[in-house]
């Protein structure tokens, strides 16, 4: 996926009140050590043994606290493990971990920001095999598949993103629209944005639009990949994204969207369409929720009220608060260098272990994050952050869904995806029918990779 | 005036070599040494910080190396996929597409640049600078601003293009046609004043005085320029053909900013090929692969202007 | 060629020059065609500064007005403080002093290696000399990112990755300038080291005396083109400099931008331009030696 930077990361304002709010609450309340979750061995053996420094990469520090929190609450909970954050560029994160790994010079525990790049290290001998560790985590623990290369486990995830369909509740209002109940399919989705658009640009403005589809492919793929009955990255053959690419073509020739074209030249921002209320409506990824929170709060985004929503499904069979939506993220996790210096290894397990425990979690929650565990519990937690939507579909979204991978683990994935991403951009500014890119797609597949 | 006589208006030919040099085995030791000597302070730089790991890349296309780990020896394998890399050979394309227009393009820009600026004008130094401006601006922010303009709906030029009757106007970046010739014009606009710099220093050794004896024999501008500014410029074009040669065959950046190889593979170069194929695909001794064939055609290209300057300067 | 000025260069003030100067001002027809002249170029500077006025006009703007439909050229609301805000939220002050540091020392080395390496490639004859010099210019024609890697691993090794040196040693050394000083020596005449050498100087006295006060201009262009790669360079400091208080103005601005919680971009350009202005400035001074050459320097006399 190509979002150029990590944008869960709350504002300082929004995480600091957060930070006020719950998780001054949240450390005291984890003090006794007996209320880590799923962690049921002694804390002696989550610490280990001595005063062990660790070192643990991570990027833009300063917005996104997630590695400091959890730096800090590790050492709470074992006073005798300091943990460092190694700063690295976000934008360049994987070529820099690559050249510092390559001279000896990587850090302790090397966070895993992109999936597809798992195999690669794994097969490079840069991870240690952490299988022993998934005994304590809580069953409930989503992504831990994503970090599985020939059945052992080689990092553990603490954060997990999923797609949903945000709204602008008061642009619904004014084009007269109901708001999204759940029980979209995409064809619902695009008769909605259809009409909002109508409504909203009657008014004279043609600026405003019934959504807005970012230009990555994740934005279509991704749940063309998720949803369609045959499909898959692995598949060799794309023709299932059809009907997704027929339906953003329509809602870009009918208006409903602002053409593909206009985004890539004019740099739009998923932040600017939405925030500044260029858009009804749009699918993203739930780390918007602490952007927007943060940007409604610094005045870059209008005031309006807004919900998130369950996304379109592929049809009714997952439609309904009763079942479960089906969408796609990918997690993030923290695994282990394989180059540690030994004394150090029982330390940076326990990391691991408490980044996956319900303490963790919640303390993520109040900053706006979403953790690979998302109990009732840390919900509670995340959805008292101010400025946060209230509304039950909206905590639904957030809790019920089945995420598929967005990035299958395998080395070939990393391949397949940048020729997926050729057709995408082949596709959207209309210089290739659907049809021959697909199959062009499968062709390239099938030379270049060796699939199918 | 000046302390040295030209003998003619044609090109001035100059021995390499000191003209005491006698055929003599002590003689040639000693301007050997010499001739180290002026070039050792860079080249061990050069050698151990540039070289070395040049000659590694060479080895490592003869392997699979990922990065990490030991590298396993392939032979040609790298080589023989290439040749039936259908990807490769767009991006071995549409490079030589972008070169072969750059090339004439900028050579003559900017040679017309410095010609115009190399004057006394009032207010030249406004003009220079200005020239030279696209140059020291972030590529970032050019290629941002570039995108703006050639936007296809909202964008100033094909506002511009609509205005002049044009009822269709191309998509430019976003078209799988125009992609290629934006990016050319931005890639131009933006080097130009590069070149017109180098071209500016090779002016100043066009000995004022042939200017003089071509006017007096009534020769007009055209025929200055083709009989005194052409041939005493030699050296100068010679070095701004192969640096902006290997600069286009290496093009990067602009691309990536711009279209980032976009839409579909239309506007895939080789930088960009090798660029993913090592970074986002880990496959370096393919990638060191790649970048070897950039290699060859890059030396081959030069070697040829080399052996066409020589025979020009004889 | 003759757009502004019917003759090729009006600094040689010998007669025939001076007359052609007094006819300028007399022919109606070269009047005009000079004020002709003016126009296209002033008409030419505006459209290749426009994107520079853009990115000034972006750079006081709020972060979700850059990007607008349509394109707006003033900013909405004007939003001085971008500027006030990239100065006090960055350690704007350290980038530049790392930047100068690194872009001075590195375009120092580079003119005076490679000048002095660029005498021996055209003025002295030994065997191997072509073939070595074909290497260096092979080495330029091989993509930095392909050998980014191993070169990497070299420098952690030589223990300078995350210091300054490592930038220093990646860029002083390059082809770049030996070629470039090699092709302007080659257009001096060989006459006057002749008379030189006539004289007793030594070829190290012939470089210095008589080369390098010849070579202001290559020099100067030298000087110009090391210093402003070496000021905007991104991608070999962002390898290398790991460190916050090593970073340069480049690096330290994309990261900053990065690390917001969107690209602000209007953050970026007003960072940009702080960054662009000392270099315009350092050019708009320094361009008149671009011009200083055979005729005017030295040899008068």
């Amino acid at each position: 996926m190509k979002r150029s930077i990590p944008a869960v990361a709350a504002l300082a304002a929004v995480a600091s009140l957060a930070l006020a709010a719950c998780s001054g609450g949240t450390s005291t309340a984890s003090q006794p050590p007996a209320a880590s979750a799923g962690a049921t061995t002694a804390s002696g053996g989550l610490c280990g043994t001595g005063d062990v420094t660790l070192t643990v990469s991570g990027w833009s520090l300063s917005t996104t606290p997630e590695f400091k929190k959890l730096a800090d609450a590790f050492h709470t909970k074992c006073p005798n493990v300091t943990v460092q954050v190694k700063e690295y560029d976000a934008s360049n994160y994987s070529t820099l971990i690559t050249a510092d790994l390559a001279a000896n010079a990587g850090p302790d525990i090397i966070t895993q920001k992109e999936v597809k790049y798992v195999t690669t290290f794994v097969s490079g001998n840069q991870l240690l095999d952490v299988s022993d560790l998934t005994s304590q985590l809580d069953p409930k623990l989503s992504g831990l598949t994503s970090y599985q290369v020939n059945g052992k486990q080689y990092a553990i995830p603490y954060r997990q993103d999923s797609w949903v369909l945000f709204y602008n509740k008061n642009l619904f209002d004014k084009a007269k629209v109901a708001y999204p109940d759940g029980t979209w399919t995409w064809d619902d989705y695009v008769k909605a944005a259809k009409s909002l658009a109508t409504a909203l640009q009657a008014g004279g403005n043609s600026s405003v639009f019934g959504t807005y589809e970012h230009s990555w492919q994740s934005t279509l793929q991704g749940f063309a990949n998720a949803q369609a009955p045959k499909g898959g990255i692995l598949t060799g053959d794309y023709s299932y994204m059809k009907p997704y690419y027929e339906r953003a073509l329509d809602l870009q020739n009918s208006k409903a969207q602002v053409d593909f074209g206009s985004i890539t030249t004019n740099k739009l921002t998923y932040q600017g369409q939405f925030g500044k209320q260029q858009a009804a409506m749009m699918p993203m990824g739930s780390w918007y929720v602490a952007t927007l929170i943060a940007q409604q709060a610094s005045g870059d985004a209008d005031k309006f009220n807004w919900g998130f929503a369950p996304i379109p499904q592929y049809d009714s069979s997952t439609t309904g608060t009763d079942k479960t939506p089906v969408t796609f993220g990918d997690p993030t996790g923290f695994g282990i260098n394989a180059a540690i210096a030994k004394s150090k290894v029982a330390a940076a397990k326990g990391f691991l272990v408490f980044a996956a425990s319900t303490d963790a979690a919640k303390a993520l929650a109040g900053i706006g994050i979403t953790p690979a565990l998302t109990t009732a519990d840390v919900a509670s937690t995340y959805f008292a952050t101010p400025g946060a939507p209230t509304d039950a579909l909206s905590k639904f979204a957030w809790t019920t869904h089945k995420t598929s991978p967005e990035n299958v683990t395998d080395p070939r994935t990393a391949q397949v995806q940048s020729i997926l991403n050729d057709a995408h951009t082949a596709i959207m500014s209309g210089s290739s029918s659907i049809d021959a890119a697909l199959a062009q797609a499968k062709q390239r597949v099938h030379d270049e990779v060796g699939i199918g | 005036m000046a302390s040295f006589t030209i003998d003619d208006a044609g090109p001035r030919a100059r021995s390499v070599q000191p003209r005491r040099r006698r055929p003599g085995a002590k003689l040639k030791r000693r301007n050997t040494l010499i001739g180290w000597s002026f070039i050792l302070p860079n080249f061990i730089g050069f050698a151990l910080l540039t070289l070395v790991p040049v000659l590694a890349l060479f080895y490592i296309s003869f392997t699979n190396w990922n990065v990490f780990g030991t590298a396993k020896w392939l032979g040609l394998a790298n080589f023989r996929r290439l040749v039936h890399d259908a990807s490769f050979r767009t991006a071995l394309w549409n490079t030589v597409y972008y070169s072969v227009v750059h090339i004439p393009l900028t050579l003559v820009i900017s040679l017309a640049l410095a010609m115009l600026l190399n004057r006394k004008l009032r207010g030249v130094a406004f003009f220079r600078t200005a020239a030279f401006f696209p140059y020291i601006t972030s590529v970032v922010a050019i290629t941002t601003v570039w995108n703006l303009l050639f936007s296809p709906k909202y964008g100033p030029i094909n506002d511009v293009l609509r205005f002049v009757g044009i009822a269709n106007p191309p998509g430019w970046t976003t078209s799988a046609t125009w992609a290629m010739p934006a990016v050319i014009i931005v890639g131009t606009w933006r080097e130009m004043g590069y070149y017109m710099i180098l071209f500016l220093a090779g002016l100043q050794t066009v000995p004022r005085e042939l200017y003089e004896a071509a006017r007096m024999d009534g020769a007009n501008a055209w025929k200055r320029f083709r009989h005194v500014t052409i041939p005493c410029l030699r050296p100068t074009t010679f070095f701004v053909t192969v640096m902006l040669t290997i600069g286009s065959f290496k093009v990067f950046d602009i691309i990536l900013l711009m279209t980032n190889g976009g839409p579909g593979q239309a506007t895939l170069v080789l930088s960009q090929f090798i660029y993913n194929t090592g970074f986002v695909n880990y496959q370096f001794g393919y990638a060191s692969a790649a970048s070897i064939a950039l290699f060859v055609i890059c030396i081959a290209v030069t070697i040829v202007q080399f052996v066409v300057n020589k025979r020009r300067a004889a | 060629m003759t757009l502004v000025n019917g003759a090729p260069d009006t600094r040689t003030l010998t007669a025939a020059a001076a007359r052609d100067r007094r006819a300028d001002r007399l022919t109606p027809a070269r009047q005009a065609a000079r004020v002709l002249g003016y126009l296209v170029l002033i008409v030419a500077a505006a459209a290749v500064l426009l994107p520079f006025f853009w990115m000034l006009s972006a750079s006081v703007r709020g972060s979700n007005d850059v990007f607008t439909i349509p394109v707006k050229w003033l900013p909405p609301t004007w939003k001085w403080d971008n500027y006030v805000q990239v100065w006090s939220q960055t350690a704007m002050v350290t980038w530049w002093k790392n930047t100068l540091l690194l872009s001075v020392v590195v375009t120092f080395l580079q003119v005076l290696t490679g000048s002095f390496a660029a005498y021996g490639f055209a003025r002295m004859r030994f065997p191997g000399r072509d073939v070595l010099f074909l290497v260096y210019i092979g080495t330029i024609a091989v993509p930095w990112q392909s050998y980014m890697i191993p070169q990497f691993i070299l420098f952690s090794k030589l223990h300078v990755s995350n210091t300054l040196w490592s930038i220093i040693l990646l860029q002083a050394f390059g082809a770049f300038g030996v070629f470039l000083m090699k092709q302007y020596f080659e257009s001096v005449p060989e006459e006057l080291s002749e008379a030189a050498r006539i004289d007793g100087l030594s070829e190290y006295g012939i470089y210095r005396r008589i080369m390098l006060p010849l070579s202001t201009p290559a020099i100067a262009s030298l000087t110009l083109l090391t210093f402003v790669n070496t000021w905007n360079d991104y991608l070999g400091p962002l390898i290398y400099l790991r460190s916050p208080n090593l970073w340069t103005i480049q690096l330290g601005l994309q990261t900053f931008i990065n690390n917001l919680y969107n690209q602000n971009y209007a953050l970026l350009f007003a960072g940009l331009t702080l960054s662009v202005l000392p270099v315009a400035v350092i050019f708009m001074l320094g361009q008149r030696y671009f011009v200083e050459g055979i005729a005017t320097s030295g040899l008068k006399g």
